[in-house]
This record gives C-alpha cells, sequence and structure tokens, in this order.
C-alpha cells in the first residue's frame, strides 16, 4: 500500500525527508570553517582585507572623512587594504568583547583609553613595537607630545599607539567672572573665592556631574588629587589612595559643597544635564574635555584657565592616551603594522579638516595653522599636557585593572560620595582602596 | 455517533470514556506514531535546546568560574554565590528590587483597573482617552526616561521649580536617594499601568452585566459589587497580570538604568543593574552571571507560587 501523499505530490516520507535535511542544514553550515577563520591562519603575506575598527570621534563628517583617509591607503605589494568600519560607542565594549570571542572581530582598532590592556590581559592584542621601533628609526618617535607613550608600554611590549589626547582642564565663562567681580583663579584658595562670589550670583562655581554614564565627577576629583600630588596609585602601580594629600584633596571638595559652590544635584548629573546647565549659563567654572567648550557646550566665551597650583605648590592634572591598537586574530601580522604606521603618518587630515574635537599627539599636527586657531586647544596643550598625568597617577604605565575601575561601580560610587559631601573623606577613600585593590587582583 | 480523538486521547483510550457519547476506539501502535512525533517535533526540540538550553547552561558554567568576555577562566565552585551574599551591594540590590517590583506591580494594578472601570462608564470621548492613556506604555522607555529626567533631574527642572514655588525649597529628585527611589518607582508605575488597565479592561468585559443588575436589585453597594462579584470573577486575570508585571519588574533593566543609572549611591540599584554592571562595568563575569541566576531562580519560584494560587482561584 502506497504511503499516502500531500496534495503537492510528495510523499509523507519524502517531506519527513526533507524537513529532517532542512534542519540539518543550517547546523551543518554551522560546523563548516568560514572563510575568516581560515585565512586568518593563514599568516603573513595574505591579502584578504584587515579590518579596521574606529570609534565614532565626530559627528557623520568624521566618519565620512575616516573612510575617505584609510581608502587612501596603498600597501606595498603582497599587504592587505583595509576595510574600514564605525563602531557606536553604545556597549561599544560587548561589540569587541563578542567579536573578538568569535574570531570575527578587528585587525587594527581604535577603542577606549584601556581596551587594549583589557583585551590584551586575555591574549588579544599584539605588540606595537615594530611600529614603535620603526617611528623611532625614522626619527618620528620625537614628534609625539611627551610622555604618551609611557602610558602603553607595558612588560609585554607596546598595547598600542597613541594617536590623541582626551584632557581635563579647567574652563570658566569669563563674561560670569566679570559679574561676580573676580579674577580667574590660580590656586585653590583662588578657586574657593571665585566660587563664592559666582555662589552669590546664583551661578554653580564648580560644575561637575556624577550621575548615570557620567565620569567627568570622578575624574575631575581625581584630577585635582593630582593637582595635589596625589592620585590613585604608587610609582609601581599599586593601588595607594588613603593618603594625607587625597584627603586633603576630598576635605577642599567638601567645603565646595558646604559653600554651595558644587551644585548639591550633580550628584545624579548626566553628561547632557551638565551640558544644558553650561549652555544655559548657570555654570561658571568647571573642569572639561578642551575641544568640548567650543562645541558641546557652545561657549565662545568659556576660556581654559591656566593651571591651577595645589596648596603645597604642587602642579599637575588627569589626562587620557587615546590610542590605536592590533590584534593577534589578523590575517597579516606585517600588514597591520604597515596600515597602522601609514594611520598616524596621515592622522593629520582630521585636524585640517576640523572633523575631529580631541587634542592630538604630533607636534606636527599641533603646529598646523588649523589647530592653532583654537587658542583653548593650545593653551591646553601648551600648558596643561606638559603637567598632567594618566589614570595611573604616579605611574607611569596603564593597566586592565583602570579600565573595570574606572567604568565600574567603585568609581561611581565614590564620586557621588565626595559630590555628596557628607561623608567622612578618610572613610571614603578606604572604601575605594579596598575596590581598587579588589580590581587589580580580579584582574 | 462516532468522533475522531485526538493524538493524545488515541494513544490512552481503550475502552469507552464514561459519560462521553464515543465508541470505542484502539489505540494505534506507539512506534509508528512516535516516529512521525520525533521527526515533527525533533527540530523544535533541537532549536529550544540550543537557544535556551545552551546558553542556561553556559551561564551556570561561567557562574561557577573567574573568567572574562572572553574566556571561562579558572574553576572557583560556588565563591561566586558565596560573595553575593556576602555582598552588601547586593543586599541593598535585593531589597530595592523588591520595593520596586512591589510598588511596580500592585501602583500599576491599583490604577489600572481603577481606569478600566471608570472607562466601563459612559465617559465622553472614552476612545480617546484609552488611546492617551496607553501612550506610556506605547512609547519607547527612551523617550519616557529622557522626558522624565528632564521634569526632575536638575534644580531648574520644571517639578522641582514647581515644588519651590509650592513652599517646598528646592526639591532633588535624583539626587536624594530617598526621593531617587521613589521617583524610580512612580516612573516604573506610569510606564506600567496601561498594560494592567488593557489586562483588567478585558477581565471585566468578560463579567456578565445581568450579574450586577442582579446585584443591584437586591441592593447591593458599589462596593459591595466590587468586592463579592467584580473581584472574584476576575481573580484569574489579576493574578496571571501579577505574575506578568512581577516578571516584567524584576528583569526591568531600561527603566533604572536610564533614569538614575543606579544611583544616586546605589540607591536603586535593581539585581539586573547589578549584574549589568558586575558583567559589563566590573568586568566580574562570573559574578555578575551568579546574580543573574539567582534573580532567574527567584522569579521561577515567585512565578510558580503565584500560579498556584491562580489555580486554587480557579477551583
Amino acid at each position: 500500500m502506497n504511503a499516502p501523499t500531500t496534495s503537492g505530490g510528495l510523499s509523507r516520507r519524502g517531506f519527513l525527508g526533507m524537513t529532517a535535511a532542512a534542519a540539518t542544514l543550517p547546523l551543518l553550515a554551522a560546523c563548516a570553517p568560514s572563510s575568516t577563520s581560515t585565512a586568518a591562519s593563514t599568516g603573513g603575506g595574505s591579502t584578504e582585507a584587515i579590518k579596521f575598527w574606529d570609534m565614532q570621534w565626530g559627528t557623520t563628517s568624521y566618519i565620512a572623512e575616516a573612510k575617505a583617509l584609510v581608502a587612501k591607503y596603498a600597501p606595498k605589494a603582497g599587504l592587505a587594504s583595509p576595510s574600514y568600519q564605525s563602531i557606536a560607542w553604545t556597549n561599544f565594549y560587548q561589540t569587541f568583547a563578542s567579536a573578538i570571542a568569535s574570531k570575527t572581530g578587528p585587525a587594527v582598532s581604535s577603542g577606549s583609553g584601556y581596551q587594549a590592556f583589557q583585551f590584551a590581559g586575555q591574549g588579544a592584542i599584539a605588540a606595537a613595537d615594530d611600529v614603535v621601533s620603526g617611528l623611532k628609526k625614522d626619527g618620528e618617535f620625537e614628534d609625539f607630545l611627551p610622555g604618551t607613550f609611557d602610558f602603553l608600554n607595558t612588560k609585554n611590549g607596546y598595547v598600542g599607539v597613541p594617536w590623541q589626547l582626551d584632557m581635563r582642564v579647567l574652563t570658566y565663562r569669563k563674561p560670569l567672572l566679570e559679574k561676580a567681580g573676580v579674577g580667574v583663579p590660580t590656586d585653590w584658595d583662588s578657586l574657593l573665592t571665585a566660587g563664592k562670589a559666582l555662589k552669590k550670583i546664583g551661578v554653580v562655581g564648580f560644575g561637575t556631574g556624577a550621575g548615570t554614564g557620567s565620569l567627568l565627577g570622578g575624574q575631575t576629583i581625581l584630577g585635582l588629587m593630582i593637582n595635589n600630588g596625589g592620585g590613585w596609585f604608587d610609582p609601581d602601580g599599586k593601588p595607594d589612595c588613603v593618603t594625607e594629600r587625597n584627603i586633603e584633596t576630598l576635605q577642599f571638595l567638601q567645603e565646595l559643597s558646604r559653600n554651595g559652590i558644587m551644585d548639591p544635584a550633580a550628584i545624579s548629573y548626566t553628561g547632557a544635564n551638565l551640558n544644558k546647565d553650561w549652555l544655559s549659563g548657570k555654570i561658571g567654572m568647571g573642569f572639561n574635555n578642551v575641544p568640548s567648550v567650543g562645541t558641546a557646550l557652545g561657549g565662545t566665551d568659556i576660556l581654559v584657565a591656566s593651571p591651577l597650583k595645589g596648596p603645597h605648590g604642587d602642579m599637575g592634572a588627569l589626562y587620557y592616551v587615546n590610542n590605536l591598537m592590533m590584534y593577534t586574530n589578523t590575517p597579516s601580522q606585517e600588514s597591520s603594522n604597515a596600515f597602522l604606521r601609514w594611520y598616524l603618518d596621515n592622522m593629520k587630515d582630521y585636524w585640517q579638516k576640523g572633523v575631529i574635537s580631541a587634542i592630538p599627539v604630533r607636534k606636527s599636527i599641533v603646529q598646523l595653522p588649523e589647530f592653532q586657531k583654537d587658542a583653548n586647544s593650545v593653551k591646553a596643550v601648551e600648558e596643561w599636557q606638559p603637567i598632567s598625568k594618566t589614570f595611573a597617577s604616579m605611574a607611569t604605565k596603564g593597566s586592565a585593572a583602570m579600565n573595570a575601575i574606572e567604568g565600574g561601580t567603585a568609581f561611581t560610587t565614590f564620586s557621588q560620595q565626595v559630590v555628596q559631601g557628607q561623608s567622612d573623606p578618610k572613610t571614603i577613600l578606604e572604601t575605594l582602596q579596598k575596590c581598587l585593590q579588589a580590581a587589580v587582583i580580579g584582574t | 455517533m462516532t468522533s475522531r480523538p485526538s493524538t493524545s486521547e488515541a494513544d490512552s483510550v481503550t475502552t469507552s470514556v464514561p459519560g462521553r457519547d464515543r465508541s470505542p476506539v484502539r489505540a494505534r501502535p506507539a512506534s509508528g506514531g512516535g516516529a512521525t512525533l520525533i521527526t515533527f517535533v525533533g527540530p523544535s526540540i533541537l532549536l529550544l535546546l540550543l537557544l535556551n538550553a545552551y546558553p542556561l547552561v553556559y551561564a551556570v558554567i561561567q557562574s561557577l568560574h573567574h573568567g572574562t568576555l572572553l574566556t571561562t577562566g579558572p574553576f572557583v565552585g560556588l565563591a561566586n554565590f558565596a560573595n553575593a551574599f556576602s555582598d552588601p551591594l547586593f543586599w541593598g540590590s535585593l531589597k530595592f528590587t523588591l520595593i520596586f517590583t512591589i510598588a511596580g506591580v500592585f501602583g500599576s494594578w491599583v490604577i489600572g483597573l481603577a481606569l478600566a472601570l471608570l472607562m466601563r462608564r459612559k465617559v465622553p470621548a472614552v476612545g480617546v482617552f484609552k488611546v492617551l492613556l496607553l501612550l506610556p506604555w506605547v512609547v519607547p522607555v527612551v523617550v519616557s526616561a529622557t522626558s522624565w529626567n528632564w521634569l526632575v533631574a536638575t534644580p531648574s527642572s520644571p517639578i522641582p521649580l514647581l515644588a519651590h514655588a509650592l513652599g517646598f525649597g528646592t526639591v532633588l529628585f535624583l539626587a536624594n536617594p530617598a526621593l531617587a527611589a521613589v521617583t524610580v518607582c512612580l516612573f516604573k508605575v506610569w510606564i506600567s499601568f496601561p498594560f494592567m488597565m488593557l489586562m483588567a479592561s478585558a477581565a471585566l468585559s468578560s463579567v456578565d452585566p445581568t450579574i450586577y443588575e442582579a446585584a443591584r436589585m437586591d441592593g447591593a453597594s458599589a462596593v459591595q459589587q466590587f468586592l463579592y462579584i467584580t473581584s472574584p470573577l476576575t481573580a484569574r486575570s489579576t493574578y496571571i497580570s501579577w505574575v506578568l508585571m512581577t516578571i516584567f519588574c524584576v528583569n526591568d533593566f531600561p527603566t533604572v538604568y536610564l533614569l538614575t543609572g543606579g544611583g544616586p549611591l546605589n540607591a536603586t540599584a535593581t539585581l539586573v543593574v547589578l549584574a549589568y554592571r558586575m558583567v559589563f562595568q566590573n568586568f566580574q563575569t562570573g559574578y555578575g552571571v551568579a546574580i543573574a541566576l539567582l534573580i532567574t531562580i527567584v522569579l521561577v519560584a515567585v512565578a510558580v507560587a503565584l500560579f498556584r494560587q491562580i489555580r486554587k482561584s480557579v477551583q
């Protein structure tokens, strides 16, 4: 007896067989090696494109310019060409982590300040020592601002190469200081005096934000600690934040809070809340990222002050060395090296065309007329960069722990406690010390 | 009359079933039907295993290791779970999760039910009201959170200005830990009540209006009608809406994260937010996943308890 058939003439057995085959097909396809993984194992000399993932460092004009710049690269014979991919900042770490884990990540990328350290600890970063050696050999190493390579030099080599700086400098709105009848602060005492005067005219004298996603609060506090000869790490890179200088810094910040110079609402301020207050003239002074003064804050009357002198005569500030990194998952390490070197030599286009809001690391770019037009940025490079230190504070080298610390819960809680101004400074620092130690051990 | 039994009945029934007008049927041999069943159901089960069981098993493995997003890391046994129980942040988050869930479930239920009862009356332009009342639920939470942030975040925001004008001084809704917790709960109620209103409306529409007419003729007051007719007859739907809203609240990440990020000073951190922060900000993958698994266990327990309640109410 024949099996009943479907109306289309297909037998039930045949239909079942096709169903099973259809279900099996994706599984078999998933087991097949992909072209990427095959090519990745071929090593040097592959002509498969090397993926360059670039964070969105500016608006759409930046992305367009970045694509155009990468397209200009003409590799030498036998080396691979790059492919450009713009990456959004939203959940960027997950984007990178999942791609790296599945071997579909980039060969070269820009990224957050500590990203290279984080992935280097997991064996995913290719050291940039050859690129750095090439720069030294060609005499171009000296074109980089002093100290910018030190942060990236680990015991396993350079985890990346610097390409731009993110600086936290004191800014002020000139008309408001004039209205309050005070001069530009030069030290902590005059900062307090100016803050009190601004308070009298209903203006916040020390604008900051420690709410959701806003790291500025914690960065400002750490910046002032460095300004006072303190910081979170000792010269050996070990957590060391319960110090007299740090306690003194927190006491000073509490004084600002007690005097109403720091807005109590700042504990929950996002970046958007803070920008809104800057734009509406409610803030007279505060630490900011330099180029954002002219862009996000829209203030032609917002100026960069000279570095403050701490109560013991120290000078110092916080800055971030944004870097470009290479990954071990590349079709050709030689191609990655060649592209990275070319990129460093040609990235001046961004500043020449005004599509990026960042401080360049190369002196030759700083000297460009297009960059020299921005007096605030020039002041930041000339006066603030030489005295600035990284998150590593007293130490010079970065680490993966810093990524977990700055993006983590401890950093936010710490900055909110300080901005709130109600907890004992030493207790706050002791809690922070435990968190720093846990992060160092954990990573 | 002979009716064709369903597959399950055919497999189990071999004699006539008392009380049913059904001829005795013989169960088909299990072997032939079983093969067909496995062939049809197999791919679905396989997909379910791949999509659900694999991530769950991998999560359990991660929770027993001290790893990263890229590597599993060394085996640490139950240390991550033990850490959770000794972490004040975990207990603080658990406490706020309970507050947030209770406020979210019952706050939205009370408002939703009240509005559903109101909508049963003859209100002019009731359709327009229904659409307007659905807006908080329909609008993406990102937009709602931004709006609420604009309303309350800074001293110069509209609500703090209003509070100041009314003589309450400078009220910092998101900067004060207690007020921030209240604000987050209110936000949750605001975005959730339309769902409860829909559930209650559907349940109320299934109640026979003649029961109310009979009750009114017997002299029952409005309160008595609600307590002895509406409430018991909509109990099943109410319990289901509670189960669903409990799951929504416990698993709710965007509401809290977009408005306060869990702050200030972790006052509004729920367990889901804590798990996210541990995995993606502190890079403590094992610990974060362990917290997520604990949430799952608690949710399953709550759901089972509430479903038992539903079964009781039906009986």
